[in-house]
């Protein structure tokens, strides 16, 4: 998978991508974004007890699996993020993991300020 | 057409059922691997889309599994995966699957892909019809369309072992028409198929729905009725013989007068009855029917001892 350049510089979300993907229906966007925050919420829980025991595997996987979600939804910086907390579980660095965690946790805050600012249901 | 989708990542499978119901699929939905294993018993389930990485047994495991079974209609499968290196590819398409997709996934592409697996798909149908008409073909007399000696053979002894285990007589009829041989040369087989066909016609309007009409040889017609021991077989035995003599085969302008001789013998004469023992004892019968002036119904064990008959029976 080729990853963007530089991130950084994207919005939280490539709106046209993610609605090209689902036929441009901005409520099942929007639908779908509700179910991302829920799962967020229940993978930070289930990351911050992973850290608490070092299980690398689990952040791994939970690194992997926002990963996957981030990018049907071509939440760009997050999917960065996501892939970051994967390696570094994978490599077992918990300053990374933790770290990586943060800017996923930021990430997120973005991405909420930033769809606020732009309302989906005016984008159809 | 129905589409399973497996995928445990909610947001991931909920776009691919938009997707796919848009395309006027219908989607049945698996979180993980043992519910996908479960919807594919379905046989009607000719699709499916495979996440590779799922909880408990995974979309490779899903895939070999599927591909072990066998008499199964084959199922298409799309195998999908972050995984993009080569060697996760040749894994995956190892492993059974016959696409391989890499998330996330676009749209258009599976579009394609599917309508590519519809095609398998379709191919296959048509194979398999093709197979189920072949074997019909092969199962059946060309003129009359009734079951051919092999195969109601083949029936009158699943019969037997299906009696034997149920403890139900199996009953047989060996028919044939009185002096066919001279409506052949008198009116040409023309007429005497039809007159075949007409007495073929006759006799399976009067028959149960599970007994089985087979042509045995030349105008020699055997019927199959499973369920059936001596105090019934006389009677379905003359009802056959009346519903074929009442009229005469019309072959304009004459219309020819037609009878049958029937041998009937069924399986509780015998402590181990076989196919052998009552297609011989049917025959006796019918000979018996034949001597004694025709046109009549002979049942062996009552109207004839078998153990007298020490004859061989014609071997056809």
């Amino acid at each position: 998978m080729s990853e963007p350049i530089n991130p950084d510089k994207y919005d939280p979300i490539d709106l046209g991508a993610a609605l090209e993907r689902i036929g441009g229906d901005a409520s099942f966007l929007i639908e779908l974004l509700d179910i991302y925050f829920r799962e967020y919420t229940e993978k930070r829980r289930l990351l911050e007890e992973a850290i608490a025991r070092q299980d690398f595997g689990e952040v791994s996987e939970l690194g992997h699996s926002l990963k996957g979600a981030s990018a049907n939804l071509s939440l760009t910086r997050l999917h960065k993020a996501a892939l970051s907390l994967e390696m570094a579980g994978r490599e077992r660095k918990i300053h990374q993991v933790q770290e990586a965690a943060d800017v996923l946790e930021n990430e997120i805050a973005n991405l909420k300020t930033y769809l606020e600012m732009h309302p989906l249901a005016g984008s159809v | 057409m129905k589409i399973l989708i497996a995928e445990d990542d909610p947001i991931s499978s909920k776009i691919l059922q938009k997707n796919l119901e848009n395309w006027d699929y219908d989607t049945v939905l698996a979180r993980n691997g043992a519910a996908a294993w479960q919807a594919l018993q379905d046989e009607n389930l000719r699709l499916a889309i495979l996440d590779w990485m799922m909880p408990g047994m995974d979309g490779v495991e899903v895939c070999r599994k599927i591909r072990r079974r066998r008499r199964f209609k084959y199922t298409y499968i799309i195998l999908l995966s972050a995984k993009d290196r080569k060697q996760d590819i040749i894994a995956g398409l190892s492993s059974g699957a016959d696409d391989y997709m890499t998330k996330p996934v676009n749209f258009l592409e599976l579009r394609a892909r599917l309508k590519a697996g519809r095609r398998i798909i379709d191919l296959e149908d048509k194979l398999l019809l093709a197979q189920k008409q072949l074997k019909d073909i092969a199962s059946r007399d060309s003129l009359t369309r009734i079951w051919n000696r092999a195969e109601i053979t083949k029936f009158l002894g699943e019969e037997l072992e299906r009696g034997q285990r149920e403890k139900k007589a199996v009953g047989v009829i060996m028919l044939d028409v009185d002096h066919f041989k001279s409506i052949n040369d008198f009116y040409g087989h023309a007429i005497g198929d039809q007159a075949l066909l007409q007495v073929v016609s006759r006799l399976k309007k009067k028959v149960r729905k599970s007994d089985k009409i087979g042509r045995y040889g030349g105008d020699e017609i055997i019927i199959v009725l499973p369920n059936c021991g001596l105090p019934d077989i006389r009677k379905i035995g003359e009802r056959l013989r009346l519903a074929v003599t009442n009229r005469g085969i019309s072959a304009k302008p004459d219309t020819i007068p037609i009878t049958i001789s029937a041998g009937c013998a069924t399986s509780d004469l015998w402590e181990m009855a076989d196919t052998d023992k009552l297609v011989k004892a049917a025959d006796l019968a019918l000979l018996s029917a034949k001597e004694q002036g025709r046109n009549r119904v002979v049942v062996a064990g009552e109207d004839l001892d078998l153990r007298k008959e020490n004859r061989n029976v014609r071997t056809h």
